[in-house]
């Protein structure tokens, strides 16, 4: 779920999760009703079976970490035995084993990011509800959690739906299969991740979602600017060194980074590509910009200006050739 | 630099506080030899007086707390109508004059009382037994309760209780497990308070329970009985008071949990 702030993506899954309560209409996790205004159900936080993450975590900060993970096991009345089993697991699982007995506040960011979130996954929620979970953290601690959340989202013992809100686009590639946009309290798109970034409905999502996403694998090194094999196998794109780290890659190519040509120049630019323009759509719907979609290996889509495409002439079916910069590729892992 | 006048009035005014704070402690304590106050405090009235104050005063905090916990987390953590009103309700006995509460309890649990004849039928006699003492040290005392675990209970944040609650706790177990805890240097500082003003209560006492040795007469009222024919056995009790006060205000001060007197406790918050 991505949006700006203020758009009501917190607040959506407050109701999800049963803090704040909908004027009308209905929440469902599979099969289970959690809301519903016309049958009048409405199931209190403590019966819902969410795995709420709030942004700042709220760890007890009068609990350890192990009595932290513990506390919905006790809640619901465990055995003292299928309690450390359980808890033991998901801190090793979040790779905060060590921690169990200290305090949140002898914990960095990052650390208590996932016991929040081994908290929330030894209960076996319905759904998952990730707030921001990584917009508190600073950069270098915001990849490494990134990728634990990857590992661990991927390899639940037993898979669950998750709701994670975001305003970061690239958050939004990695973890999102679907994507809703939400805006100003409305929806204004929602549908798988490549339709999301071929097909943008709103400025909104063309803005921060139309760019450009190839999965890759870097396959040289030079003077710091590596070269990325997509994982397509479908064309190669130069980009800035991402440093230490293992070759697979996701690349990230912002429209707007993309230059269009007639005729190619003689140039600097390290990505030089020639294709057919298959599709031509005006951003935002009469808007002053144009999405171009383009042939190319790989596919790449561009935006430019009304003007620009007077200038080129562009038509559906014209053969280009489209430039960036090395330096216009966001690479990670 | 400030002008000298305003040095010397300040200067003044801490003189001036400091001796009428303190002057009548350093009297109480050098007026008898140590040999004396100790004759003076192991004579039966006094011990008498001893121990039904800290019963009475015992008994007092515990019903405080258990009345007044639930009060507490509903001012603390509720909006309903009639809020208002139960705030300045419980708050009342702070301004009011002890004796003004005694004559009220009289008139209300008294033989010819609003509520006398009731208890009367159910078999209890309230005025002039151990019994109201406890009633009047609790008039007195909950409003000190009240508003310090108020304070605390509505300080604890919000996303604690709604961690709580996502988790699988309902509110009962939120309460004792979240709630209670992080609130309780406040809680904690509330009893204390109460504690020390139900040891030190006289005029609702005296006048709602009377002045019965070893039933009612608690020693703030031993000191004033005392003080009519035997001076030593009044300093001597009030030498007493006096430590026993002091003793909770420090504490209080340098407790663990490093709870502030009448205030919200410091706690390091995250945000």
């Amino acid at each position: 779920m991505v949006g700006e702030s203020g758009a009501g993506k917190s607040t959506l899954l407050r109701l999800v999760a049963g803090l704040e309560r909908p004027d009308r209409g209905r929440i469902a996790v599979g099969s289970r009703i959690y809301f519903d205004s016309t049958t009048r159900v409405d199931l209190p936080p403590w019966r819902r079976r969410t795995g709420y993450v709030a942004q700042d975590h709220a760890l007890f900060p009068h609990l350890t970490v192990f009595e932290n993970v513990a506390f919905g096991l006790r809640a619901a009345g465990r055995s003292p035995f299928d309690i450390l089993t359980r808890v033991t697991d998901a801190l090793v699982r979040l790779d905060v084993g060590d921690l169990g007995e200290r305090r949140p506040a002898e914990i960095s960011g990052g650390q208590a990011q996932r016991v929040a979130l081994a908290r929330a996954l030894v209960l076996d929620p319905d759904v998952l509800l990730l707030d921001e979970p990584l917009a508190a953290l600073d950069l270098r601690t915001r990849a490494q959690v990134r990728g634990v959340l990857k590992t661990v989202l991927a390899t639940l013992p037993s898979p669950c739906a998750t709701l994670f809100v975001t305003h970061d686009p690239l958050e939004a590639m990695v973890f999102g299969d679907r994507i809703a946009a939400l805006e100003d309290g409305q929806v204004t798109q929602v549908g798988p991740r490549e339709e999301l970034l071929a097909r943008p409905r709103s400025p909104y999502v063309a803005a921060f979602l139309g760019i450009n996403m190839f999965r890759g694998r870097i396959v040289s090194r030079d003077g710091g600017i590596v070269r990325i094999r997509t994982a397509a196998d479908d064309g190669e794109l130069s980009a800035v060194d991402p440093g230490v780290g293992g070759a697979d890659v996701v690349a990230i190519v912002h429209p707007r980074e993309i230059t269009l040509f007639r005729q190619a120049p003689g140039g600097s630019a390290q990505n030089t590509y020639v294709g057919v323009i298959t599709e031509l759509v005006p951003e935002p719907p009469n808007g002053e910009r144009v999405r171009v979609t383009l042939g190319t290996h790989p596919p790449l889509v561009a935006e430019v200006t009304d003007r620009a495409v007077m200038q080129l002439e562009l038509r559906e079916g014209l053969q280009v050739t489209a430039m960036f910069k090395a330096t216009g590729v966001t690479v990670f892992r | 630099m400030k002008p000298l006048v305003v040095r010397v009035a300040l200067c003044a005014a801490v003189a001036i506080l400091l001796c009428i704070l303190a002057l009548p402690m350093i009297s109480l304590l050098v007026r008898l030899s140590p040999g004396e106050l100790l004759h003076q405090l192991t004579q039966p009235v006094v011990l008498t007086a001893l121990g039904l104050s800290l019963e009475t005063s015992v008994a007092t905090t515990v019903i405080v707390i258990l009345l007044g916990l639930p009060v507490a987390y509903l001012l603390a953590t509720k909006e309903f109508t009639g809020k208002r009103v139960l705030q300045t309700l419980v708050e009342i006995p702070i301004v009011l004059p002890p004796t003004v509460a005694g004559v009220g309890l009289l008139l209300a649990f008294g033989r010819a009382g609003l509520a006398g004849g009731a208890l009367k039928a159910l078999g209890i006699e309230l005025p002039f037994t151990t019994l109201a003492v406890v009633v009047a040290q609790v008039f007195v005392a909950t409003p000190f309760f009240i508003s310090a675990a108020t304070a605390g209970i509505a300080s604890v944040e919000r996303r604690y209780t709604e961690a709580a609650a996502t988790l699988g706790a309902t509110p009962g177990y939120g309460f004792f497990r979240v709630l209670l805890p992080l609130a309780l240097p406040s809680v904690l500082a509330g009893a204390a308070m109460s504690w020390a003003r139900a040891l030190g209560e006289f005029g609702a006492t005296i006048t709602f329970a009377g002045n019965l040795p070893g039933r009612t007469q608690t020693m703030p009222l031993a000191v004033y009985t005392a003080l009519q024919n035997d001076v030593s056995a009044a300093v001597a009790l009030s030498v007493l008071l006096v430590i026993l006060s002091f003793t909770i205000l420090l504490g209080l001060r340098f407790a663990p949990w490093g709870a502030a007197v009448g205030g919200a406790p410091a706690r390091p918050r995250g945000r």
